[in-house]
């Protein structure tokens, strides 16, 4: 067995790549090649990327009025919502996505989320394509959209879990245990068993993070997580983020929010889009050196030359 | 296959977990379908006459043929329906975009959210009849219970096809159904449903018979009614059989392209 290791962004912990059959569905490795060619297994750093992003463009089609809506599906995509973004989130590190409205966040965690199909490039989960290959994509995900919709609301918090569990390929059993055990990291214990419409926002929204992640997903994509929660539930939310999901190091995170507190909090780097464009994916320290900056708020700025949409959110939390 | 199975078997109790929350509403509608069944007896006894029971493909009453004529409507509409509303809901409620990140494939999602739809439409169609039968002496003693089940069954596949059309239609257009406009318009004139085809001009009656419903229509009375074997409805089946074998796949393929069409212009939550 190889052991093979790094250290994460902010010492966060170190983890070992060794394969493990019952989780891993990566794209075979230069190691494991060397190994299945015969050669005595070596030990040595395979920073494969949890997620990879190569040049990508999206191009959505100018919205239309009146009969000419009609047309819209057939028409060429001409408006850039990305334009050619490339980076890499390592295994277990947190990535944020920040940028104003319309940068472009939303859009690419859909891409990677199989939602939405690219113009151009190339978006990899672990190994696999997410365009040529969304199904082994989706087996690796987990994607909390950050609102209280998604749920049938006259079912239980534990059906829907339980149906969502399923159809992602857990056993009854199986399921049954993780709703147990993430009822009881999420507090959700009186929630299971009440009907979803009779919930609180916040309630609903740890219920989604918990369908994220039931079926143990190595990579997990959080669009504004916290948008419809109020300050303390947005509060009590990163603290568990923080401390339930990231602490481990066994899942990787890439979340778009506006709130600077929440991604100062959760980030091991930060990724600042701009129309489309990447400007800079740094730690908060590498941006605030870059920038001469004393605050994300200040470097945020500085990069884009407008104030993000919250900016008095982070000073005020 | 085992896996598909389980998955469909998910969808279909998602559906009753969600039907038996509204408790009220089997009631009510088994309430509704008794008028239904009583309008069309107490019409069916204000027009019967010696020379139109003559004239009806199986010589049965009017009754009878009106209701099975009128139930199959029900069915037809539910085969038309199920597809773009279920997507609509999901759509809507904001599950369709958790369902599509699942590892459960798109026709299974597709045919799993029709599977309590149609149970519930069958169940409605029993509850229809069982008044007639019951109340009204609707004829069951003839009826060929095993040709009835293969005729529902081949016409819930013919219909479903055009079913997933209209869905796809919705996914791109994101309103209308017109399929179902287009069939249940032509089929309330050209289908057989509450009077033979017989009485219709030449040239409608070759729209008729071009016209699956038509077919449909006639092997169910025969099964019902006529007590007709498997083998005395062959013909209307396998023609049955065909348009599913043409619109399936078809319908299918055009789903596919149509979801794709709106991942690639970031439509698919419009509405």
């Amino acid at each position: 067995m190889n052991s093979l290791g790094y250290i994460l962004p902010g010492n966060r912990s170190l983890r070992h790549a060794e394969h493990d059959p019952s989780r891993s569905t990566q794209a075979p490795s230069l190691a494991s090649r060397l190994s299945s060619s015969g050669r005595h297994a070596i030990s040595f750093l395979v920073p494969e990327a949890a997620i990879s992003v190569e040049a990508i463009e999206k191009f959505f089609p100018p919205a239309r009025s009146g009969w000419r809506a009609l047309l819209q599906p057939f028409e060429k995509p001409s408006v850039v919502a990305l334009a050619g973004i490339s980076f890499e989130v390592r295994p277990g590190e947190a990535l944020a996505l920040l940028g104003a409205n319309g940068a472009g966040k939303s859009t690419l965690l859909r891409i990677l989320a199989t939602l939405l199909l690219p113009t151009g490039g190339r978006a990899q989960i672990a190994g696999h394509d997410a365009v040529r290959d969304s199904r082994a994509v989706r087996r690796q995900l987990g994607y909390h959209a950050g609102s209280d919709l998604g749920f049938y609301a006259r079912l239980t918090g534990r059906e829907n879990l339980r149906f969502f569990g399923r159809l992602n390929q857990l056993s009854a059993g199986a399921v049954a245990r993780r709703i147990t055990l993430l009822a009881e990291q999420f507090h959700l214990e009186e929630a299971l068993d009440r009907q979803v419409r009779t919930l609180s926002s916040g309630t609903v929204q740890r219920l989604s993070l918990a369908r994220a992640l039931i079926h143990q997903p190595r990579v997990l994509l959080l669009d504004e997580p916290t948008r419809s929660l109020d300050a303390i539930a947005a509060a009590e939310f990163r603290r568990f983020l923080k401390s339930e999901i990231l602490r481990g190091g066994e899942t990787t995170l890439l979340f778009a929010s506006h709130a600077l507190s929440e991604i100062e909090l959760l980030a091991d780097r930060i990724a600042v889009i701009d129309a489309g464009r990447l400007l800079a994916c740094d730690s908060l320290g590498g941006l605030k050196q870059r920038t001469g900056a004393t605050s994300l708020e200040d470097a945020f700025l500085c990069l884009t030359g407008r104030a993000p949409y919250f900016a008095g959110e982070g000073a005020a939390e | 296959m085992t896996s598909t199975f389980r998955e469909l078997w998910l969808f279909f109790r998602r559906d009753l977990s969600i039907a038996r929350t509204y408790r009220t509403a089997f009631l009510f509608e088994a309430i509704e379908a008794l008028f239904g069944v009583a309008m069309f007896f107490y019409v069916a006894r204000f027009v019967d006459s010696p020379q139109l029971q003559h004239e009806l493909p199986q010589g049965g009453s009017y009754f009878a043929f009106s209701l099975i004529g009128f139930v199959f409507l029900d069915y037809l509409n539910a085969a038309m329906d199920t597809f773009d509303r279920s997507l609509e809901e999901a759509r809507d409620s904001g599950t369709l975009e958790h369902l599509l990140v699942t590892q459960t494939s798109l026709p299974v999602i597709l045919a799993g959210s029709a599977i309590y739809p149609f149970a519930a439409t069958t169940l409605r169609i029993a509850v229809y009849i069982a008044w007639g039968a019951v109340l009204f002496g609707f004829p069951l003693r003839d009826a060929n219970w095993l040709a009835v089940a293969a005729v529902l069954l081949a016409t819930l596949l013919a219909f479903s096809g055009l079913g997933i059309l209209s869905a796809s239609y919705l996914l791109l257009f994101k309103r209308g159904n017109p399929a179902k406009w287009f069939l249940l318009g032509v089929s309330s004139v050209a289908g057989g449903m509450l009077f033979p085809v017989s009485v219709l001009p030449d040239w409608l009656q070759l729209v008729a018979r071009l016209n699956p419903v038509t077919y449909a229509l006639d092997a169910m009375r025969a099964a019902l009614l006529g007590g007709a074997h498997l083998h005395a409805v062959l013909r209307p089946l396998l023609v049955l059989l065909f348009f599913s074998a043409v619109l399936l796949p078809l319908s299918m393929a055009v789903f596919a392209w149509a979801l794709r069409r709106t991942k690639t212009t970031g439509t698919l939550m419009h509405r």
